[in-house]
């Protein structure tokens, strides 16, 4: 077994990309990324129209609305509108994730998860105060 | 090598011009999407039907399938002998190849066929736990490449939280004809945590207080990533109020924490001891408070001797 060591990049604000490299990653001629520049759907962090550079968060709904455009064969301004959807269900995903962490365990639905936090010891001076009661 | 009727597949006939197979292919897709249908063997199938418009949407790709003679689908078959040796020239093993995989490569050799080719992306989740996120950590991806499985050692900085996603470039599939390494994509969830539920750097937990605890106030013994701190609850602390510690949550990969919040709920005694009870008495005969009141509840907690 090989094993090799690499260092990783997050997706997100703190990095950028500049067009051709997004093209490349997402799969899409730079033309496409103009084209989607056009329709507002990628906007990009400079007002430099010859050397546009973008944060490295819209790698990841980009490459999902350019796999989905192969898979059904669908134009540009198709992708433009379905890369809309795209970041506006992760946005969504995103509040469904805050309310459920800020909201008490027991009034979710069932779920995979936390359960309400007790103290051990304060577990045990109640069962033993049951316990006397029950004497 | 096993026949494979394209026409059959997406259900048009072998004369159909480019936009009836693009549409018979969007139908199928539209039905057999992983996306879209949870139906078993659907994905197959969604498969089978790309592999059949990926050929007969390509003018050369359907021209050398359609120079074969139609056979019954799976039926082996053997591809013209001069394929071979055009085949063979790239770079290509002949043997075992599927059918789609030769037509591709025959197309391309007709046309541009040295351009260069970026590596083959792949895809990983990576499942790890609140802690770890916390503190950083290195996983084991194992990948599959043509030339057999490599083992990547991946150092996760700290500061992930959930549906974050990793890019390690260059190490997916190998690029052909001068082309880029493909990269892989890692897409990081966390494990559920006993206690804590995260909102990107910020910890949440129930903290249950007694009725007593909730009206006069208690310092309490709370759990933290750093071990258990004393949390002062304020005295008038009602259900679901949250109470933060300051710089306790996860670590945000900038060398700051998110906040760790105590979501308050009273508790109450499932079964009362003889003076609990009397006590619980005496204060329903004293107090005026009453928690469904319409009005400012801060005025309705007023004691009754005030």
């Amino acid at each position: 077994m090989n094993l090799q060591t690499h260092e990783s990049l997050w997706l997100d604000g703190r990095h950028t990309v500049d067009a051709p490299e997004l093209g490349r990653i997402c799969g899409l001629s730079s033309g496409e990324i103009l084209e989607l520049m056009e329709y507002g759907a990628l906007a990009p962090l400079n007002a430099q129209p010859q050397s546009p550079v973008f944060s490295a968060g819209c790698i990841a709904p980009l490459r999902q609305a350019a796999s989905i455009r192969g898979d059904f064969d669908l134009d540009i301004f198709t992708v433009a509108i379905l890369l809309g959807y795209i970041n506006r269900i992760a946005e969504l995903e995103r509040q469904l994730r805050a309310l459920h962490a800020q909201v008490p365990s027991h009034q979710h639905a069932q779920r995979e998860g936390p359960a309400v936090w007790h103290e051990a010891h304060a577990g045990r001076t109640e069962n033993r105060a049951r316990a006397a009661d029950q004497e | 090598m096993k026949y494979k009727d394209y026409y059959a597949i997406l259900g048009v006939p072998r004369d159909a011009d480019e936009e009836a197979i693009k549409k018979a292919y969007r139908k199928l897709a539209r039905k057999y999407h992983p996306d879209v249908s949870r139906t078993p063997g659907s994905e197959s199938k969604f498969k089978e039907a790309a592999e059949a418009y990926a050929t007969l949407k390509d003018a050369a790709r359907r021209a050398a399938y359609d120079q074969l003679e139609p056979h019954g689908a799976g039926e082996e078959f053997a591809p013209p002998p001069q394929w071979r040796q055009a085949y063979a020239s790239t770079e290509h093993a002949f043997d075992d190849v599927e059918l789609a995989d030769l037509l591709a490569g025959l197309a391309a050799r007709r046309g541009a066929s040295r351009t260069p080719a970026h590596g083959h992306d792949y895809e990983a989740a990576a499942r790890i736990s609140l802690e770890e996120a916390h503190r950083g950590t290195t996983i084991n991806l194992d990948v599959m490449h043509e030339d057999g499985s490599r083992t990547l050692a991946v150092t996760i900085p700290p500061g992930a939280c959930e549906g974050q996603k990793l890019r390690l470039r260059g190490r997916g599939g190998k690029g052909r004809h001068g082309g880029s390494d493909g990269d892989i994509y890692l897409h990081i969830t966390l494990i559920p945590h006993p206690v804590w539920r995260a909102d990107r750097h910020d910890l949440y937990f129930d903290l249950a207080l007694s009725p007593w605890e909730a009206a006069l106030g208690a310092d309490v013994e709370v759990p933290s990533l750093d071990g258990p701190l004393m949390l002062t609850v304020p005295a008038g602390t009602r259900s679901g109020r949250k109470l933060r510690l300051r710089g306790r949550g996860l670590a945000t990969g900038h060398g700051q924490r998110g906040d760790l919040y105590a979501v308050t709920h009273i508790d109450v005694p499932a079964a009362l001891t003889a003076p609990e009870r009397a006590l619980f008495e005496q204060l329903r005969a004293q107090s005026r408070f009453n928690p469904r009141a319409i009005a400012n509840k801060e005025q309705s907690h007023e004691p009754a001797n005030a």
